[in-house]
């Protein structure tokens, strides 16, 4: 038995070897960054990739350049067919960090464009999406290269500034993914603009039904992120002459219903730290740090208002309280899921804001 | 027709060999004469001549026996003194005590001989060990000698339960061998199976270790060790105080001991000797070790060639840059310098010290240098190969080392074939192989399959001293209890 098991073991092994896509890792092209786009009918795909002429160990390193290769079909699989074919080398996903969505793709619907990607086995899940801001994110990408930008290194250090700010990053494929099974809610994925040299993410796209439906300006996606309670680090200017910074947040949604009538608690406790004073006024005495409290609280309700604001005006559920509502009160969401876009704009924000200046007044006032 | 105890015979067996002498003694007037029987070369011949000689040529009592018996009983009784004095009427036995550097007084009318160990042969000193040393901790290791070195272990064991049998093996060599153990906590049924086991070795003679070795295992295709030898002392005392069995073999500079299991393979004594905390950081980077060379060159080879998405982004384009111009596969690469590894161990072995350190440096730095800038390997691969190798080295136990060489080889192979399930593959065969092994009726990798949890507190961690309150449970039977277990302090 054993010596049977020993002459098939090698023909296994072997025969696994034909069936497993087996490619020397210099023989494929790693793509980084995976534009899509949708014009006239037709899906175009971006692969952007490196070229290394070889590690030069004298030199330390290698000598690669960024390099785009495109493909285009009637859907984004077969476009990434005919990429594939008319690249040189084979295509590997499997390290791609960021896919861009054009402004096109995402107002045809981003679940055409994601889902031939959650059914690629090699794709990493924490890979970002984006979506570029009112352009195509073929030509997002060129007029980077044209600024002589490192596409991918300018995305990798949009990653890092995320971590940053954000406790979580909520525009992951598998987060993506996760959202786009509750329909009564908006996806809302980061867009990218470009700034001369760089990326910068400004804000939040709304995505209603998969389509793309607006771009939330910098202040009501800072209201969103507050309320998502994902915010690790945000500065705040008060008029009054001082710069804080928070050291604590949390928020917490609770959900109240009457009949149909949908009432929002919002809960939000944070603690700042003082980092710059440009005031003569001392502000380290009770009622000075009274005031600031005040003031801070204020800043940040005018955030929160933003963003509840907008949901309420334009009836999108940028804030997921359809998800708050299906976990909270199971029976009642039977009813209301069907008429949810109606219920959108009557729902009532209640703003409880508790915060406190920490430790950083003990230093005084220097000037 | 069974042999007797004779001079003419003795000396007709031995009549082609100079080294042994069979001489004749005159006693004294009543015309009795007795043989020397001995093998020059083996015996300190300074206590032959004031212990022996000068007694039965000087000594005025010896006059006074008429007969052989009575000159026998006389020097039994003290007229001829040594510690070791033996009457021996067996023809085998005699000769092997003296083929083993004794002297013999031969008395053909009693067809008897009276035994002295007077043995001495040319041995090495008590040195420090070469493949265990250690910083803090006795520096001694055993000789070539069986009986210095059970002087070594008793002189650390000083109890009466210490028991250490004389067996012997090999149709010609007849080694000597000692069986130590202590009685009132070795399993009994252990101690009769290799007694039994060694009783049954027929073999010419026991040369090499593996002619011992390669009985006394019980899985005899394993790669894994599964008998363990130590150069040191207190390490076989500690052992011999958990309920292991020692074995002392003649002609062999370590002792061996069973049964033996994979954590104490990766056990070193430095471990006992530092505290806690670093020893068992040790032994965790030890653990670490033995997966970096076993699975690196392996891993490298399936995320090269198969999956590469396992590798960072940033390491993936730089390992896909080092390998641009680099004509041959991952996997010759990995397969072709681990055997160039091999090769330059090997050829390191048989060269003398101070050229062996030249070829290293041939090898390694220049070798692998130029075979970087011609382009006939990648850097990583070198990095990875130089990773694994030093990995290997961290093993304490040499026989392990070697058999995770070959184990390496193995996996490199299957992931060539089939990247990281050729590797899921691999590792469960390992664990499988592993999990199936028994020696002497404990498993190899207790206590890690211990499923209550048992005797875990000596195994990737090194617990403090004082939670070691019993003898490892698979291993000794009885009398359990290590230690008294200290009082909490208020």
């Amino acid at each position: 038995m054993n010596k049977i098991f020993l002459l098939l073991f090698p023909l296994l092994l072997c025969g696994c070897s034909h069936d497993m896509n087996r490619r020397e890792i210099d023989e494929i092209n790693i793509v980084l960054v995976l534009g899509i786009d949708y014009t006239e009918d037709e899906y175009t795909l971006s692969a952007l990739y490196k070229t290394g002429g070889g590690a030069d160990p004298e030199q330390g390193g290698s000598a690669d350049q960024e390099e785009i290769a495109e493909g285009s079909g009637k859907t984004p699989y077969a476009a990434l067919e005919d990429l594939k074919l008319k690249n040189k080398k084979t295509i590997t996903l499997a390290q791609t960090g960021s896919f861009l969505i054009g402004d096109s793709a995402a107002k045809n619907g981003i679940d055409t464009c994601l889902d031939f990607l959650s059914r690629d086995e090699t794709i990493k899940m924490e890979s970002l999406i984006f979506v570029t801001k009112s352009i195509d994110a073929k030509t997002f990408i060129k007029k980077g290269m044209e600024a002589k930008q490192k596409i991918h290194e300018d995305l990798e250090a949009i990653k890092q500034k995320q971590n940053e700010m954000f406790t979580r990053l909520d525009n992951t494929l598998v987060n993506l993914l996760n959202e786009m099974k509750q329909t009564s809610s908006s996806i809302l994925i980061p867009y990218l603009i470009s700034d001369e040299s760089s990326f910068l993410i400004e804000g939040y796209t709304v995505l209603d039904q998969m389509k793309l439906k607006d771009y939330l300006d910098k202040e009501t996606s800072t209201g969103v992120d507050f309320i998502r309670n994902i915010i690790r680090r945000h500065p705040i200017f008060l008029e009054e002459g001082v710069g804080l910074e928070l050291s604590y947040t949390s928020t917490d949604l609770k959900t109240h219903l009457n009949d149909k009538e949908v009432t929002v608690i919002i809960n939000h406790d944070f603690e700042t730290m003082i980092k710059e004073v440009t005031t003569e006024e001392d502000i380290f005495t009770r009622k000075g740090l009274d005031k600031l409290t005040q003031a801070q609280n204020e800043y940040i309700v005018k955030l929160l208002k933003k963003a509840t604001d907008y949901s309420v005006n334009s009836g999108s559920d940028i804030l997921q309280i359809a998800r708050l509502v299906e976990y909270n009160h199971v029976r009642e969401w039977k009813d209301m899921e069907k008429d949810w876009v109606e219920i959108i704009p009557d729902i009532e924000y209640q703003y409880v804001l508790n915060s406190k200046i920490d430790k950083s007044f003990i230093l005084g006032n220097v000037r | 027709m069974e042999n007797f105890i004779n001079s003419s015979l003795i000396k007709e067996l031995f009549s082609q060999s100079n080294d042994v002498l069979v001489r004749p003694i005159k006693i004294n007037q009543n015309n009795i004469i007795i043989h020397m029987f001995c093998v020059d070369g083996l015996i300190n011949q300074a206590l032959l001549d004031e212990a022996l000689l000068r007694s039965l040529k000087i000594d005025p009592y010896l006059a006074e026996c008429r007969t052989e018996r009575e000159l026998m009983d006389y020097l039994l009784g003290g007229g001829a003194y040594h510690v070791f004095t033996k009457e021996e009427k067996d023809y085998n036995l005699l000769l092997k005590y003296v083929l083993s550097g004794m002297v013999a007084f031969l008395f053909d009318a009693e067809q008897k001989a009276i035994v002295y160990d007077i043995r001495m042969f040319e041995k090495r000193s008590v040195s420090e060990p070469q493949e265990e040393g250690v910083v803090k901790g006795a520096k001694d290791s055993f000789i070539e000698v069986m009986r210095m070195n059970t002087a070594l272990i008793r002189r650390r064991i000083r109890s009466e339960y210490l028991v250490a049998e004389n067996l012997s093996a090999g149709r010609i060599s007849k080694t000597d061998m000692a069986l130590l153990y202590i009685s009132n906590i070795a399993d009994i049924n252990t101690v009769n199976r290799i007694r039994d086991t060694i009783n049954k070795i027929d073999i010419d003679s026991i040369s090499t270790p593996a002619f011992i070795e390669e009985y006394l295992i019980e899985n005899k295709n394993s790669i894994f060790p599964q008998i363990m030898y130590t150069q040191r002392p207190d390490r076989v005392a500690a052992n011999l105080s958990d309920g292991r069995i020692a074995l002392v073999v003649d002609g062999l500079p370590f002792v061996y001991l069973l049964p033996c299991q994979l954590p104490m393979l990766l056990q070193s004594p430095e471990d006992y000797a530092n505290h806690y905390l670093l020893g068992s950081s040790l032994r965790i980077i030890r653990y670490l070790a033995m997966i970096v060379t076993i699975f690196l060159p392996a891993f490298y080879i399936a995320a090269t060639t198969y999956q590469n998405q396992m590798l960072p982004v940033q390491l993936a384009l730089s390992v896909q840059a080092a390998k641009q111009n680099v004509p041959f596969s991952s996997a010759s690469e990995i397969i072709g310098l681990l055997i160039a590894f091999e090769v330059l161990i090997e050829a390191g072995l048989r060269l003398p010290k101070a050229i062996g350190t030249a070829l290293s440096i041939l090898g390694g730095i220049v070798v692998g240098q130029s075979a970087v800038a011609a382009n006939l390997v990648s850097p990583a691969v070198v990095v990875i190969i130089a990773l694994s190798g030093i990995a290997g080295f961290v093993m304490p136990n040499q026989d392990l080392s070697n058999g995770i060489r070959l184990i390496r080889f193995l996996m490199a192979i299957l992931a060539a074939f089939s990247g990281f399930f050729g590797l899921a593959i691999g590792l469960i065969l390992i664990i499988t192989h592993l999990c199936s092994l028994d020696n002497y009726g404990v498993a190899y990798l207790s206590p890690f399959v211990d499923v209550e949890g048992r005797n875990q507190k000596d195994t990737l961690f090194r617990f403090p001293i004082r939670f070691f309150l019993r003898r490892p449970e698979d291993i000794a039977k009885k009398n359990k209890k290590k230690q008294k277990e200290q009082e909490k302090s208020v």
